[in-house]
C-alpha cells in the first residue's frame, strides 16, 4: 500500500479523515459499532448474572427470619414457611440486599445528579476534555450506554438512564412483586452496575468542572491529620460528600486573601475532592493548585473524635457519609453547622434566601445551632465567616472541651467495671481495663486502642455511670491529635490508557503478579492501621495497589522508620509497586474504567454498549481483586456488587456480614467450573479462577491470603500463574505457617510452581496427591486439572466463539 | 563445608532496599570493583552445587566495609550453549534479589550489591551459604540446567583478573549479538504468552526484529522453548520463503495462521503495509504511516504532545493492539530501531520522517547516519505543513521517492500532486512571474511547499495548457 492520494481512510477507523495539509477531522459517529445492549435494563444482563450466582452461590446468613416490610408482618419465615405476600426466606433475604445496594446506588447518583445541576449553572456547559492520554474517556458510560460524552451536558441522559433504572428496581421490592431469591440479585448486581456509572458521571462532571487531575501519577502531596488544621486560624470543616460548597468556603477565602485567617479542612471524601481542585489541565478560571491549600482532617471515622478534640471552629455539612447526630454533638461545643445540601437538614431551618450577615450573627451569637443554606457561594461565604467570628467568642469554650488531669482522673474513679460499654463496643475494645490501666497511670492502652475505636459512641449511652469515655480518649491521646500530621497523595483520577499499555508487558511477563484496589468505609476490624499493613503487604509484592475514599485516607495515617507515609514510600503510578490514590469514593469508577481499558487495549474489544463481554473477559483475564476493609455504608454494598458485575472479585471485612450474603464458589462441585473455548468452543473443565466473587474474612491475614487467591485467572499464562501462586503460597507460609491446603488445584504445569519451593512442592504433589511427576525431565506428566495452555481462551459468552475465518 | 542456613526466599524482597543503617557488606558498586559471569561449561567441567571462594569468606569481612567482588557461574547441561549465557546471567538480578538481606542492582560489571545485617544475624558466614541456594533457584527457573557451578571472587587482585577475563567475555557476546542476523540462523522464535490477554496475538521474533514489547530477543526465545518446548515460546523453523526483503516466511504464515485462530494468515517481518507484524498491546513505541508526505512517523509511550498529524500516542496505539493486523500503524520495539532489516522492505531508515527527539537520541546508533539529520523531530516541526517543508529542506527522500538500500529499488514515486487545481496553478504562475523565470530551486521549495517535481508537474500542466 504505497498511496498518496489526498485523501485516505485508515482501516478500523473509519471516522477519523486524513486530509492534505490539514489534520483530522473526528465527525460525530464514533468507529465503533453499537453493541447489543445500549441502555440495558433489568432484565437485560440477566444471563450474565446468572452466570455469576449459579458459579458463585448465594449464601445468606439471614439476621432476622422475619419479614416485617409490610403490615402483615411479622410473617415467621423458618423452617421454609413463606409470609403472608407468599415470599420466602431466601427471597426477604433478597430483597434486603436489593435494597440496601439501591440506597448506595442512589447516594452515588443523586450525588451526580446535584453536581451535574450545579456545575452547569456555575460553569455552564464544558467541553468534556480529559486530556491527550486518555482515549477511553468514559469507560462506564461507553460500555453501558453507548455514547461517547462530548460535553458535560451529555451525562444528562446518562443520568436520566440511571435514575429510570433505580426506579424500576427499586418498584420490584415492594411487596408482592418479584419472589426469586435470584432474581433479586440479579436486580442487585444490575443495580450494582448502575452505582459504577453513577459514580463515574459524578467524578467526570467534577474532575472537568474542578479541572482535577486527569490521571496524573504524580499529584501532589497533601496535608492529612486532625493535626493539621491549624489552631491558631478560624478552623472551618467541610463533612461529607459532595465538594461543592467546601469549595465555595475555599474560593470566597482566595478571593478575599483569608487563607492567613481561616484553615479549611475536609472530613470523608469531600476532603478527598476539595484537595483534587485545581490540579489538572489549568484550562479553568479556578486558581492553579488551590486544592493543596485545603486539608483531610480524616475519614469520617474520625469525625467524633475530632468534634470532641475542638479542632474546629464550624462545620459545613454536605451529603452521604455525615453522622445524624453533628448538631447534637456540635451544639454543646458551640460549633456553628451550615447544613449545604436538601439531603441532611437535621430539622434546620432553611436560611438560603437571607442575606449573609444576618444568618452569620445568628450563628455567631449562638442564637441558633444551625442553619440550612443551599446555595453552596452562599454558603461557602457564611462559613468562611461564620468560622472567623465565632473563634475569638470559642476561645474560652475550647479550653474546657479536653478534660484536665483532675476531671480525667474523676472519671476514671466512677466505673464499676460493669463492661456494658464493652458488650456493645463493635470492635470489642475492653474498655474498663483501659479505665483500670490509667487509674494506675499507665495511658498506654488509651493510646493503642485509639484507632481501633471507630467512635460510634455507643459506649457513653450504654454507661450507667454517664462517663464520656470519647472524652477519656481525646484526654489521654491529646499529643497524638495535635501531632497527628501526616501527608496524601491528592486523587489522581483515572488511570491513563498508556499506563495500561506499559503494564501489558510486566503483567504477560510475570512481574505484576495482579491489581489491589482497596475502597470502602473506615470501621476497620482491629484499626485503621491494617489498611495500610494490606496496601503496603501488596506493594511489596509488586501487586498494582489503587486505593480510593475512606481507605486512601486512613491508610495516609502511618509512616515507616524514616517517617515516609505510603504516598512518600511509593510511586503514585498505576504500576507495580506503585500505590495510587484514584480519588474519593466516586473515583472507584475508574478502578472498573481500568479493568474496562485493559479488553480494548489489549483484545481490542468492542466495549460500546458491550457491558456483559467486557465483564466476562475481566472475569476471565483480568486479575484484580478488590477489598472493602471497611464496609458500613450501604454505599459499600453497591459498590461491591458493581465490583461483582463487571467481573471482579471483593474481599469484605467480618462486620460486613450484617449485609448477611456472600457469592460463593464451590471447589467441591466440578460442573460448576465449566467454560467455553472461544477458540473451537469446546467445554473446559477449569481450576477455580477466580473461587468466589464476594467473601468474608475474619481477619487482615485471611483478607490477604484470600486476595492473592483471588487474583488468579483461568487464562493465566505460566509465568503469571507462577508468579500469583508464589505469593498466595508466600503469604500463606508467612501469616499462617504452612502452605496453603488447597495449592496443587492452581498448578497446571511444573513452571507454574514457585521456584524457591518447587522441589518439595513437587514431591508433595506426587506422595500425596498422587500426581506423575517425571523427574529427569522434571515434569508434571499427569495431576492436573488441565495443562497449561496459554491460547486457551476463556469465556462465559457462547457468543464469543469464534468463528475461523476463511 | 559451612552449615546450611534456611535463607527467607521470596519475589516480595525484589524491591527490599538495604540503607546504611543495616549495611553488613557493600559489595561492588560506585566504591569497588564488581562483576557477574555466567558460562555455558561441559557435563564433566561443572560439579553441581560447588562454591569456590577465592578471598576471605564473608564471615570475615568487618562490618560496614565495601569489597570488591566478582561472581562466575558455570553452568552445564545437555540443552545448554553459549548463546543462553547472557539469558541465565540476566536473571542474577531476580533470583539474588529474591533472598531477603540480600540486594542486587545493574548488571555485569556494574554490579552493586549489598549484604544486609539480617543475615548475619541468622548466623550466615559464608558466600556458600548464600550461593548454593542461589544455584537450586536457578535450576528450579531454568531445568535445562542440570549442574551450575559457583566461584566467588573478593580477593582484589583476583577480582581485578577475572573482572578482566569477564570484559573479554562480554564484548564477544555483544559482538556475536550484534552481528547475528536473520540469515545466520536456522530457527525463529514464535511468542504467544500475550495471549492471556490478547487471545489472537502471536508474534515472531528473530534475530533481526526483537519483541515489540522490548522484554524477548531471539536468544531469550531460545532459552524459554529449551526450556518448554511445548510453551509459549516455541521454534519456528526458517522455511518456506515467499519474499526475502518483506521477510515472509511459510512457516510464518502458517504459525500466525494457526496461533491466531485464523484471524489472519500472513505475517511478514519486515514490512509496515502488506501483512504487517500484529501487535499485542504493549508495543513500546508506534510506527504510524501519513500519506501526506508519504513517510512514516514513530512515537513512544512517553511522549505527550501531538504529533504532526495531530494525534497523540494514545489515539494511534488505540488504533494499533489488540492482535490484530491493522495497515497504517505497526507496534514496534526499541530494539527493533537497531535492526539492520529495520523496515527493510518499505526504505528502513529512509522512509521515517518524524520521531520525537528524546527517542531519536535514544536510538541514534540504530539510524543510518545519512538519515539522521533528515528526521524532524518536536523540535522542528509541530504540524504536516511544517513536515513537507522541513523534508523538503533537507532532501528527505521520501520527497523525491525512496530507494530502498536493500535492492537499490525505487519503491516510491516521490511526491506528486494527484489533482492540479487552479489554485496550484496560479501559485506557480505568480511566482514564476515574480521571479522572472529565474527559478531558484532551493527558494522555491522555501516559498511554494512543493518539491521539484511536484513544481515540474505543474509547469508540465501549464504547459498542457498552453499558458506557458
Amino acid at each position: 500500500m504505497v498511496k498518496t492520494e489526498g485523501s485516505f481512510a485508515v482501516e478500523d477507523m473509519k471516522n477519523v479523515q486524513i486530509n492534505i495539509g490539514a489534520v483530522i477531522k473526528e465527525e460525530d459517529e464514533w468507529d465503533q459499532e453499537m453493541g447489543p445492549y445500549p441502555k440495558p435494563q433489568v432484565a437485560t444482563l440477566r444471563d450474565w448474572d446468572f452466570k455469576i450466582v449459579n458459579r458463585y452461590r448465594i449464601f445468606y446468613a439471614p439476621a432476622d427470619d422475619t419479614c416485617t416490610l409490610c403490615t402483615f408482618g411479622p410473617c415467621d419465615l423458618t423452617g421454609n414457611k413463606r409470609g403472608a405476600c407468599g415470599i420466602d426466606q431466601a427471597g426477604t433475604c433478597g430483597k434486603i440486599v436489593l435494597v440496601a445496594v439501591l440506597m448506595g446506588t442512589c447516594a452515588h447518583t443523586a450525588h451526580g445528579r446535584h453536581l451535574y445541576h450545579w456545575c452547569l449553572d456555575k460553569f455552564g456547559d464544558m467541553p468534556f476534555d480529559m486530556g491527550s492520554d486518555i482515549l477511553v474517556k468514559a469507560p462506564l458510560t461507553e460500555s453501558i450506554i453507548g455514547i461517547r460524552p462530548k460535553t458535560l451536558k451529555d451525562f444528562g441522559p446518562v443520568l436520566s438512564y440511571c435514575e429510570e433504572e433505580i426506579t424500576q428496581l427499586l418498584a420490584s421490592c415492594h411487596s408482592g412483586q418479584e419472589g426469586s431469591y435470584i432474581d433479586f440479585e440479579s436486580k442487585a448486581l444490575h443495580s450494582g452496575m448502575i452505582d459504577s456509572l453513577g459514580k463515574e458521571i459524578c467524578d467526570m462532571l467534577q474532575t472537568v468542572a474542578y479541572d482535577m487531575p486527569r490521571g496524573d501519577p504524580e499529584a501532589p502531596l497533601v496535608e492529612i491529620g486532625m493535626g493539621t488544621m491549624d489552631q491558631s486560624k478560624a478552623c472551618l470543616i467541610a463533612y461529607g460528600h459532595n465538594l461543592a460548597a467546601g469549595a465555595e468556603a475555599m474560593f470566597y477565602t482566595e478571593n478575599n486573601n483569608l487563607w492567613d485567617k481561616v484553615d479549611i479542612g475536609g472530613v470523608c471524601c469531600t476532603a478527598i475532592d476539595l484537595t483534587r481542585i485545581a490540579e489538572g489541565l489549568g484550562n479553568t478560571d479556578i486558581p492553579k493548585m488551590i486544592g493543596t491549600k485545603a486539608k483531610v482532617a480524616g475519614a469520617v471515622g474520625w469525625w467524633r473524635k475530632m468534634v470532641r478534640a475542638g479542632i474546629m471552629d464550624a462545620v459545613m455539612v454536605d451529603e452521604q457519609c455525615v453522622w445524624c447526630d453533628v448538631v447534637r454533638d456540635c451544639e454543646p461545643r458551640k460549633i456553628p453547622v451550615i447544613a449545604t445540601n436538601d439531603k441532611i437538614m437535621y430539622g434546620l431551618v432553611d436560611r438560603t434566601n437571607d442575606p449573609v450577615d444576618e444568618i452569620v450573627s445568628d450563628l455567631v451569637e449562638f442564637r441558633v445551632a444551625g442553619v440550612v443554606v443551599l446555595d453552596p457561594i452562599k454558603a461557602g461565604e457564611v462559613a468562611v465567616k461564620t468560622a472567623l467570628q465565632v473563634k475569638p467568642k470559642r476561645a474560652d469554650i475550647k479550653d474546657k472541651l479536653v478534660l484536665t488531669e483532675e476531671e480525667f482522673k474523676k472519671f476514671l474513679d466512677t466505673c464499676t467495671k460493669c463492661r456494658q460499654c464493652t458488650y456493645v463496643c463493635p470492635p470489642h475494645i475492653r474498655i474498663s481495663n483501659l479505665i483500670e490501666e490509667a487509674i494506675k497511670g499507665n495511658l498506654e492502652p488509651f493510646s493503642s486502642t485509639y484507632e481501633v475505636c471507630v467512635g460510634c459512641g455507643r459506649c457513653e449511652q450504654a454507661c450507667p455511670q454517664d462517663i464520656p469515655i470519647l472524652k477519656l480518649y481525646e484526654y489521654a491521646n491529646r499529643d497524638y491529635i495535635a501531632n497527628q500530621k501526616f501527608k496524601m497523595r491528592a486523587g489522581r483520577g483515572p488511570v491513563r490508557d498508556t499506563e495500561i499499555r506499559a503494564v501489558g508487558m510486566p503483567i504477560v511477563m510475570g512481574t505484576i503478579p495482579g491489581v489491589i484496589a482497596l475502597v470502602g468505609c473506615s470501621n476497620y476490624p482491629n484499626g485503621t492501621k491494617e489498611c495500610y499493613d494490606i496496601a503496603k503487604e501488596f506493594a511489596d509484592r509488586g501487586y498494582i495497589v489503587v486505593a480510593t475514599g475512606c481507605m486512601a485516607m486512613d491508610m495516609s495515617l502511618y509512616t515507616d522508620e524514616d517517617g515516609k507515609t505510603i504516598w512518600e514510600q511509593y510511586p503514585g503510578g498505576f504500576d507495580g509497586r506503585n500505590v495510587c490514590n484514584i480519588g474519593s469514593c466516586v473515583s472507584n469508577a475508574h478502578i472498573h474504567g481500568a479493568a474496562i481499558k485493559v479488553a480494548t487495549i489489549f483484545a481490542r474489544r468492542n466495549h460500546r454498549a458491550n457491558y456483559d463481554d467486557i465483564a466476562d473477559y475481566i472475569l476471565s483475564k483480568v486479575g484484580a481483586c478488590g477489598v472493602a476493609w471497611g464496609a458500613y455504608s450501604q454505599k459499600a454494598a453497591s459498590i461491591a456488587t458493581g465490583v461483582n458485575r463487571v467481573g471482579c472479585p471483593v474481599v469484605v471485612q467480618p462486620s460486613s456480614v450484617i449485609y448477611r450474603r456472600a457469592f460463593l464458589g464451590r471447589t467441591d462441585v466440578p460442573e460448576d467450573w465449566k467454560v467455553i473455548d472461544a477458540r473451537d468452543g469446546s467445554l473446559v473443565q477449569i481450576e477455580p479462577a477466580p473461587e468466589h466473587m464476594l467473601y468474608v474474612a475474619e481477619t487482615k491475614e485471611e483478607a490477604m491470603l484470600m486476595m492473592a487467591k483471588l487474583c488468579f485467572r483461568p487464562s493465566d499464562n505460566s509465568i503469571g500463574r507462577m508468579i500469583k501462586l508464589t505469593h498466595y503460597c508466600d503469604i500463606s507460609k508467612k501469616y499462617f505457617g504452612k502452605l496453603p491446603d488447597d495449592w496443587p488445584i492452581f498448578v497446571r504445569h511444573a513452571s507454574e510452581l514457585p521456584i524457591a519451593d518447587k522441589e518439595p512442592m513437587m514431591r508433595e504433589l506426587e506422595e500425596k496427591h498422587g500426581w506423575k511427576i517425571d523427574w529427569k525431565a522434571k515434569k508434571i506428566v499427569e495431576g492436573p486439572i488441565r495443562p497449561a495452555d496459554v491460547s486457551f481462551d476463556p469465556t462465559n459468552l457462547p457468543r464469543k466463539i469464534r468463528a475461523k475465518k476463511k | 563445608m559451612a552449615e546450611e542456613i534456611q535463607l527467607d526466599i521470596s519475589p516480595m524482597y525484589e524491591g527490599e532496599r538495604i540503607r546504611k543503617d543495616d549495611l553488613w557488606v557493600e559489595l561492588g558498586g560506585p566504591k569497588a570493583d564488581g562483576f557477574e559471569l555466567s558460562l555455558a561449561a561441559s557435563m564433566d567441567e561443572v560439579e553441581d552445587g560447588k562454591v569456590t571462594i577465592v578471598g576471605p569468606d564473608l564471615g570475615t569481612v568487618p562490618e560496614g566495609s565495601t569489597v570488591p567482588f566478582g561472581m562466575v557461574f558455570k553452568v552445564a547441561g545437555p540443552l545448554i550453549e553459549k548463546d543462553l549465557e547472557s539469558i541465565i546471567e540476566r536473571r542474577n538480578h531476580a533470583l539474588l534479589s529474591a533472598i531477603s538481606g540480600f540486594m542486587h542492582l545493574n548488571q555485569r560489571y556494574d554490579i552493586w550489591m549489598r549484604v544486609g545485617k539480617g543475615l548475619k544475624k541468622k548466623g550466615v558466614t559464608s558466600w556458600e551459604q548464600i550461593f548454593k541456594p542461589v544455584t537450586v533457584l536457578y535450576k528450579n527457573e531454568m531445568p535445562f540446567i542440570e549442574k551450575m557451578e559457583v566461584t566467588v571472587y573478593t580477593d582484589p587482585a583476583a577480582v581485578k583478573e577475572e573482572l578482566a577475563k569477564a570484559r573479554e567475555v562480554y564484548k564477544v557476546r555483544d559482538d556475536r549479538a550484534k552481528g547475528l542476523h536473520d540469515d545466520d540462523v536456522e530457527v525463529f522464535y514464535g511468542c504467544t504468552l500475550c495471549q492471556a490477554f490478547a487471545p489472537t496475538s502471536a508474534c515472531c521474533v528473530t534475530p533481526d526484529r526483537p519483541s515489540l514489547c522490548g522484554a524477548i530477543s531471539w536468544f531469550d526465545g531460545r532459552a524459554a522453548a529449551k526450556v518448554d518446548p511445548e510453551g509459549p515460546q516455541f521454534a519456528i523453523p526458517k522455511e518456506g520463503l515467499i519474499d526475502e526483503i518483506a521477510g515472509e516466511y511459510e512457516s510464518i504464515n502458517s504459525m500466525a495462521e494457526q496461533r491466531s485462530g485464523g484471524e489472519y494468515s500472513r505475517m511478514a517481518l519486515y514490512t509496515f503495509f502488506d501483512a504487517p507484524h500484529t501487535s499485542c498491546g504493549c508495543f513500546e513505541t508506534v510506527g504510524f504511516y501519513m500519506p501526506e508526505v508519504d513517510g512514516i512517523g514513530i512515537v513512544d509511550r512517553d511522549f505527550k504532545g501531538a504529533t504532526p498529524n495531530g494525534l497523540p500516542f494514545s489515539t494511534m496505539a488505540g488504533q494499533t493492539g489488540g492482535g490484530k493486523q491493522i495497515v497504517g500503524f505497526l507496534g514496534m520495539g526499541i530494539l527493533y530501531y537497531f535492526s539492520t532489516k529495520f523496515l527493510q522492505a518499505d526504505g528502513g531508515w529512509r522512509r521515517i520522517v518524524w520521531m520525537p527527539k528524546a527517542l531519536k537520541e535514544r536510538v541514534k546508533e540504530g539510524i543510518s547516519e545519512e538519515m539522521f539529520a533528515k528526521i524532524a523531530t518536536e523540535e522542528d516541526v509541530s504540524d504536516l505543513d511544517g513536515l513537507k517543508k522541513f523534508l523538503l529542506k533537507a532532501g528527505h527522500p521520501v520527497v523525491d521517492g525512496v530507494v530502498r538500500t536493500v535492492d537499490s529499488k525505487k519503491i516510491t514515486e516521490g511526491w506528486k500532486f494527484e489533482d492540479i487545481d487552479d489554485d496550484i496553478k496560479e501559485k506557480v504562475i505568480a511566482y514564476i512571474e515574480k521571479t522572472g523565470g529565474d527559478i531558484d530551486t532551493e527558494k522555491m521549495i522555501e516559498e511554494l511547499v512543493m518539491s521539484e517535481g511536484q513544481f515540474m508537474q505543474v509547469i508540465e500542466a501549464l504547459q498542457e495548457d498552453g499558458v506557458l
